[in-house]
């Protein structure tokens, strides 16, 4: 089974209905193995503040929403993660890219990479990084139901290495 | 050319039970907690533009509602995208209705940029297939009837008049409570 087939199986197990998505070379990989599933509906978006309003949409009306992008589509949320999931109190599960740090070759990528995880620490959001050698479902699964425990975000940071 | 209220009272009186309405910031949010609505509402204080999308969520998880969004037009020029993406995902079930009147009218009546925005051809140049101008308020009740029967989503173009003098109402709710009152 590939990574991918396991964040996909630990977004079923989590009861995850909808996942949003602007792609990238990786969470465009995902997004075909969440398309397989029968279980989660997936949404193609132009903007990643979409995705997270698509994905509290779901919340609010009884399903469970994701939002699957890239790091730099997370800078983007950052007024619609204060102004909706923070103001509303909303779960919002995201699976994110980490573009730009040591195991991600392409270069242009590693200015993102230097200020992702100082920016989740700056707008105060629970992340954690997969850890591929443990249990993937498991991580994913935890983080859907943190984000719906807490009645807030969750950020899920995944490398291209992890999908294999 | 009418204003606003005209419209929101005929909009509420033209409401069928399994409706839901997600407003944008600004006006119609204000004004909606004042007025005898009979469905479900998630009103925006803040967030510009997550109006349509917010509705696509709902829409998507809930077939057996129809999901009016409430957006306007400074806010849907923030993120003209959402109609593409409103188009691609196809809702049969999610009516848009834009309120149209060149101002920033929560943030003190300012202009849009005054570029001469087609709303009409913008939304049908997305891939929007029903696209209406509802001109005055007694058309909007048999125009919501035909959005529900359409095939794919609608939007509604309402033009109205600015008044600067209009006396809207502050926020009356706060978030939380909103969000606790919402239940489908």
């Amino acid at each position: 089974m590939t990574g991918a087939e396991r964040i996909v199986g630990g977004l079923e197990s989590a009861g995850v209905t909808l996942a949003a998505s602007v792609p990238d070379t990786w969470i465009g990989k995902l997004m075909t193995t969440v398309r397989a599933s029968k279980a989660i509906r997936a949404v193609d978006v132009a903007r990643e503040e979409e995705a997270v309003a698509v994905a509290c949409g779901a919340n609010l009306a009884g399903g469970r929403g994701a939002v699957l992008v890239q790091n730099a589509g997370l800078l983007n949320c950052g007024g619609i993660l204060a102004g909706l999931v923070e103001l509303y109190r909303i779960p919002c599960f995201f699976i994110v890219s980490l573009r730009g740090d040591a195991r991600d070759p392409i270069y242009y990528h590693a200015p993102k990479g230097r200020v992702t995880e100082t920016t989740l620490v700056a707008w105060r959001l629970p992340y954690a990084l997969l850890d591929r050698a443990g249990d993937i479902a498991g991580q994913v699964k935890r983080g859907v139901e943190s984000a719906i425990e807490s009645r807030g975000p969750f950020v899920l940071l995944i490398s291209g290495e992890d999908l294999a | 050319m009418t204003s606003r209220k005209p419209f929101l009272d005929a909009l509420v009186a033209a409401l069928a039970a399994d409706d839901v309405v997600v407003s944008c910031l600004g006006a119609n949010a204000r004004w909606l907690p004042h007025m005898s609505v009979p469905v479900p509402v998630f009103a925006l204080c803040d967030s510009m533009s997550a109006a349509v999308p917010l509705a696509l969520g709902m829409a998507l998880s809930r077939a057996d509602r129809h999901v009016i969004a409430l957006e306007g037009d400074g806010s849907l020029l923030m993120s003209p995208n959402v109609l593409a993406t409103l188009a691609a995902a196809r809702p049969s079930n999610l009516t848009v209705i834009l309120w149209v009147n060149g101002h920033y009218e929560s943030s003190g009546g300012q202009a849009l940029p005054s570029a001469p925005v087609d709303w009409v051809a913008l939304a049908r140049a997305s891939g929007i297939g029903r696209v209406t101008v509802v001109d005055e308020p007694g058309a909007l009740a048999p125009a919501l009837a035909a959005a529900r029967g359409a095939e794919g989503p609608a939007v509604l173009v309402l033009p109205i008049a600015f008044d600067p003098a209009e006396e809207i109402p502050p926020y009356s709710e706060r978030p939380e409570e909103i969000r606790a009152r919402f239940r489908l």
